[in-house]
C-alpha cells in the first residue's frame, strides 16, 4: 500500500502534465449567412456521409503539444445550410440511404479529402489558419457520374487572449465560411450541375469524353475553380 | 499621506511610460460629408492578400470612431459581411473600386447597403511589429526575499493605412495613414518599473481622430 501511494500520485502528477499539453476545440454548428444569392431551378439529392456527423481531427504539434479539433455535426449542418439557400428543393439523404427511392435532377456526394491547421508556434506568426478541402461528387438523375470538384477553403484568425483555443475555433469556421463563398459562386461553372436539371447525362457523350462538366479538375476548357481573390470573375 | 501616496503613485504611473513618436498624414481624392442616418462600416483587408490588421486593432477603430467628439454612426462588421454574404468573405471582396463598382450592379447588394445606411467603407491595412529589442534583466528568490537587476527596452512600430470608399460614388475617397513607433523600457533595481509605451493604443487614438476630421469635412480635393 505504501508503495502504491507514490505511484498513483505519480500517474495523477503525469496525467495533469499531459492535459496542460493537449487542447481541445469544439466547433459548433456553423451559421451560414443567407446569401444574395439567385436559387438553381433544380431538385437536388446531398448525401451526407457518416463522418460528417462527427468529424475529429487530431494532430500533434511539433510533438509538443496534442490539439484535438472535434467538428462534430457542423459539417452536415454546414451543407444542408448552403444547399438549401442554393438549390430550389434539397433532399438529405444519410450513409446507407438508396437514392433510387427518390426523386431528384443531380445528386451530390461530398467528402472532406484534407483537413489542416497551423498554430503560431508553427507558421512563427499571431495567427491560427485552418485549411479545408472538400470533394464534391456530382451524379445525374440514374447514377452517372457527371463532375468532380475539389474545393480549397482557408480560414485565418489571429490569436486572442490565452492557450487560443477560440481563435482557432475561429479560423476553422472562417475556413467552411470560405467553402460557402466559393461554392455559392463557383460551383455551376465548376460542375455545370445546373445543366443536369435538363435531364440525366447522355451516355454516347459520355463514351465520346463529353460529358456534362466531366472530371472538371481534369479538362482544361472548363473553368474550373477559377475565382479571383478581391472579387469573384464571371 | 496615503491620499497624497495614490496621487503621486497615478501621476507617477502615467507620466512614467515610454516614449512614441507619431506621423498621421492623410490624402484626399473626394470631397467627403456624412449626413443624419448615414453610417461607415471598418473592415480588415483580406488576409488572402497577406494582411495582419489584428482584431483587436479593428474594434478599438471601430470603438473610437462612435464615440467621444464627432463620433460617427459606425456599423459592426460582422454585421455588414453577414449582411452582404458572401460578397465581402476574404476571397470574395472587392479588392478595388473597379471590384466595387461590379459588386454595386449586383442584384440586392445596394439594397442591402442602403438598408443599413452605409456611406462609407473604412478598409485596414497594416499591423503593430516588434522591430527591435535589448538589454538584459535576470530575476532572482531566495529565503531572504527576491529581486531583479538589469535593463530591457524594446520597440514596436504600427504602422496603418486606412483606404475610405464612398459607396454612394462607388470610388475611393482619400486615405489616412498613421505610423507610430514606442520604445518601451524596464529598468529594474530590485523591482522591475516598466515604462511601457502603448504604441498600437496610439495609433488607434490617432488614425480613429484623423479618420473622423477626414470623414466629416467638406473640405474640397
Amino acid at each position: 500500500m505504501i508503495a502504491i501511494r507514490p505511484i498513483k500520485s505519480s500517474v495523477i502528477l503525469i496525467s495533469l502534465l499531459a492535459a496542460g499539453c493537449a487542447s481541445n476545440v469544439t466547433v459548433e454548428n456553423p451559421k451560414i449567412p443567407r446569401p444574395h444569392f439567385e436559387k438553381l431551378p433544380m431538385d437536388i439529392a446531398v448525401r451526407i456521409p457518416a463522418d460528417f456527423h462527427n468529424f475529429v481531427h487530431e494532430e500533434n504539434v511539433l510533438g509538443r503539444e496534442t490539439w484535438t479539433i472535434n467538428l462534430g455535426s457542423a459539417n452536415a449542418s454546414f451543407f444542408t445550410q448552403l444547399f438549401g439557400y442554393m438549390f430550389d428543393n434539397v433532399i438529405v439523404l444519410g450513409p446507407d440511404d438508396n437514392a433510387l427511392d427518390h426523386t431528384f435532377d443531380a445528386l451530390v456526394e461530398p467528402t472532406i479529402e484534407g483537413f489542416e491547421f497551423s498554430v503560431p508556434n508553427q507558421s512563427k506568426t499571431d495567427a491560427f489558419a485552418v485549411w479545408i478541402r472538400y470533394r464534391m461528387q456530382v451524379f445525374d438523375s440514374l447514377g452517372n457520374s457527371a463532375s468532380t470538384w475539389t474545393v480549397s477553403a482557408y480560414g485565418k484568425s489571429q490569436k486572442e487572449g490565452m492557450g487560443g483555443s477560440k481563435s482557432l475555433q475561429r479560423a476553422a469556421v472562417l475556413a467552411m465560411r470560405d467553402a460557402a463563398a466559393l461554392i455559392l459562386l463557383q460551383m455551376d461553372k465548376s460542375t455545370r450541375i445546373g445543366q443536369l436539371a435538363d435531364g440525366p447525362l447522355d451516355l454516347s457523350e459520355i463514351e465520346s469524353g463529353a460529358t456534362v462538366g466531366s472530371n472538371a479538375d481534369e479538362q482544361d476548357d472548363v473553368p474550373v475553380g477559377i475565382f479571383a481573390i478581391g472579387g469573384i470573375d464571371e | 499621506m496615503n491620499k497624497s501616496g495614490g496621487l503621486i503613485t497615478i501621476l507617477l504611473a502615467a507620466g512614467l511610460s515610454g516614449c512614441v513618436t507619431a506621423s498621421v498624414e492623410n490624402a484626399r481624392e473626394e470631397t467627403t460629408g456624412l449626413l443624419t442616418g448615414e453610417s461607415i462600416v471598418v473592415m480588415a483587408k483580406s488576409y488572402h492578400q497577406g494582411n495582419e490588421t489584428e482584431a483587436d486593432y479593428i474594434r478599438c477603430i471601430e470603438r473610437a470612431l462612435g464615440r467621444g467628439s464627432g463620433a460617427l454612426n459606425v456599423i459592426p462588421n460582422q454585421q455588414f459581411v453577414d449582411n452582404l454574404f458572401p460578397w465581402f468573405e476574404p476571397r470574395t471582396a472587392p479588392a478595388d473600386t473597379k471590384g466595387l463598382v461590379k459588386l454595386m450592379e449586383r442584384p440586392g447588394v445596394p439594397d442591402a447597403v442602403k438598408s443599413m445606411g452605409v456611406r462609407y467603407i473604412v478598409w485596414l491595412d497594416g499591423d503593430t511589429e516588434r522591430v527591435t529589442q535589448g538589454g538584459s534583466l535576470s530575476c532572482a528568490a531566495g529565503p531572504g526575499g527576491g529581486g531583479c537587476f538589469g535593463f530591457a527596452w524594446w520597440q514596436d512600430d504600427a504602422d496603418y493605412e486606412a483606404s475610405i470608399w464612398d459607396l454612394n460614388k462607388s470610388e475611393s475617397a482619400g486615405t489616412v495613414t498613421a505610423d507610430y513607433s514606442g520604445t518601451s523600457f524596464l529598468p529594474a533595481l530590485v523591482v522591475p518599473i516598466p515604462l511601457i509605451a502603448r504604441t498600437q493604443a496610439k495609433a488607434c487614438g490617432g488614425l480613429a481622430r484623423q479618420l473622423k476630421t477626414f470623414i466629416v469635412s467638406d473640405e474640397a480635393v
